[in-house]
């Protein structure tokens, strides 16, 4: 219930405050909502496992984001910058794909 | 025999025959229900402690801080990507640039290209022009040349009128050869226009011009400059004092500032004389 009261919330604070995020940290914020939103997919799952641990998902979500940004950070540094985005991109797709594969057969059984 | 066999069934069955029964299969099923009972059953455990709730509250509001910042950097993303270049990276500028300027030389290509095209355009109208102008001007010199064309200017009338004597056609000719050695361009013959084809003869009755039939007085209108056509015809000696003499004709040239010379000559049609290309 909080989880989707402070989406909607972060949602209408983006959409009304329209902040200019600083010029270094435009190209990690994609990455970095990715990464969250695969610890979000996770969280979902193992709530419905019956697992969720509030820690476990805070500590995730963090650690996700900083793990995706470091990455990204790191090809830049070596020059690779894009292809890792794209590489922490599809790997955080892959993942988001099974947690909602597996969210989905919690909820239809099948 | 038959009893011993009976009680050897009677203990085998009991040993044999559960694996079997249905009871059995169940069981495993039986294990998965009853193994999501406890953790069903934990969580009403855990919110009876009041400071288990503080803490519940307080990783909820920190859930709600993680979600809403993901919603936040969703919206901002979502709104911060409709906007131009600068979340783009060096190579992608860099490639972005080459196709701005590979266009733009495209663009230059064909902008020189079609301006090349106007003036080519605007080139072949004007000699298009220039052509129309010259053929209006030959239209207008040949029609009046070929008299097709009525025509106006200044220049003189002569007028020859007969006393007794007939003017014979040779003498009227060289009237007519001399006003355009003086540079007549237009000469009227009575009510003949004249132009290269024309002849005079002598008949009984007077002359005869291109077929019509002239008499006395003839007039001759010329249009071109007075003074030296008035010389040509008046000069000592000429084709003026000739007529006088020769045939006791009176002659008088009248200068003009506007010979109207109004009649026309269909155009002849050349059946042998073909232009050269």
């Amino acid at each position: 219930m909080s989880a989707i009261l402070g989406l909607i919330l972060g949602v209408v604070a983006g959409i009304f405050l329209k902040p200019d995020i600083p010029i270094v940290l435009q190209p990690y914020l994609p990455i970095m909502v990715v990464a969250a939103l695969d610890a979000l997919m996770g969280a979902v799952r193992s709530y419905f496992e019956r697992s969720f641990s509030d820690r476990v998902f805070v500590v995730s979500f963090i650690s996700n984001v900083i793990t995706a940004t470091l990455l990204v950070f790191l090809g830049n540094q070596l020059g690779v910058g894009s292809q890792l985005s794209t590489a922490v991109i599809v790997v955080l797709g892959i993942r988001i794909f099974s947690n909602v594969s597996a969210i989905r057969r919690f909820i239809f059984k099948g | 025999m038959r009893h011993t066999l009976r009680k050897k069934r009677d203990e085998g069955m009991p040993k044999s025959i559960p694996p079997r029964r249905p009871g059995r299969v169940r069981a495993p099923a039986d294990d998965t229900q009853t193994g999501a009972f406890p953790v069903v059953r934990r969580r009403p455990l855990r919110t009876l402690n009041s400071n288990a709730t503080r803490v519940r509250l307080v990783t909820s509001v920190l859930v709600a801080l993680m979600c809403a910042l993901l919603g936040f950097g969703y919206a901002v993303q979502v709104h911060n990507n409709q906007s131009s270049y600068q979340s783009l990276s060096e190579e992608e500028l860099v490639r972005v640039l080459d196709e701005t300027s590979n266009q733009v030389d495209k663009l230059e290509e064909r902008k020189s290209q079609l301006n090349q095209q106007l003036t080519s355009i605007k080139s072949a109208a004007d000699k298009q022009k220039e052509a129309a102008r010259i053929a209006q001007q030959n239209e207008q010199s040949s029609g009046i040349l070929a008299g097709r064309l009525p025509a106006q200017g200044r220049g003189v009338v002569v007028t020859v009128t007969e006393d007794s004597d007939r003017v014979d056609a040779s003498t009227m000719f060289n009237l007519i050869e001399e006003l355009r050695n003086a540079g007549a361009e237009v000469i009227s013959f009575n009510d003949v226009r004249v132009v290269t084809s024309t002849y005079l003869l002598d008949t009984r009755t007077g002359l005869q011009c291109d077929h019509a039939k002239l008499r006395s007085p003839y007039v001759v209108k010329a249009i071109g400059d007075p003074d030296s056509l008035q010389n040509a015809v008046q000069i000592a000696g000429g084709v003026g004092s000739r007529i006088k003499v020769q045939f006791h004709a009176t002659v008088s040239v009248e200068q003009s500032n506007s010979v109207r010379i109004d009649q026309v000559r269909r155009v002849q049609d050349y059946q042998y004389a073909k232009p050269v290309e």
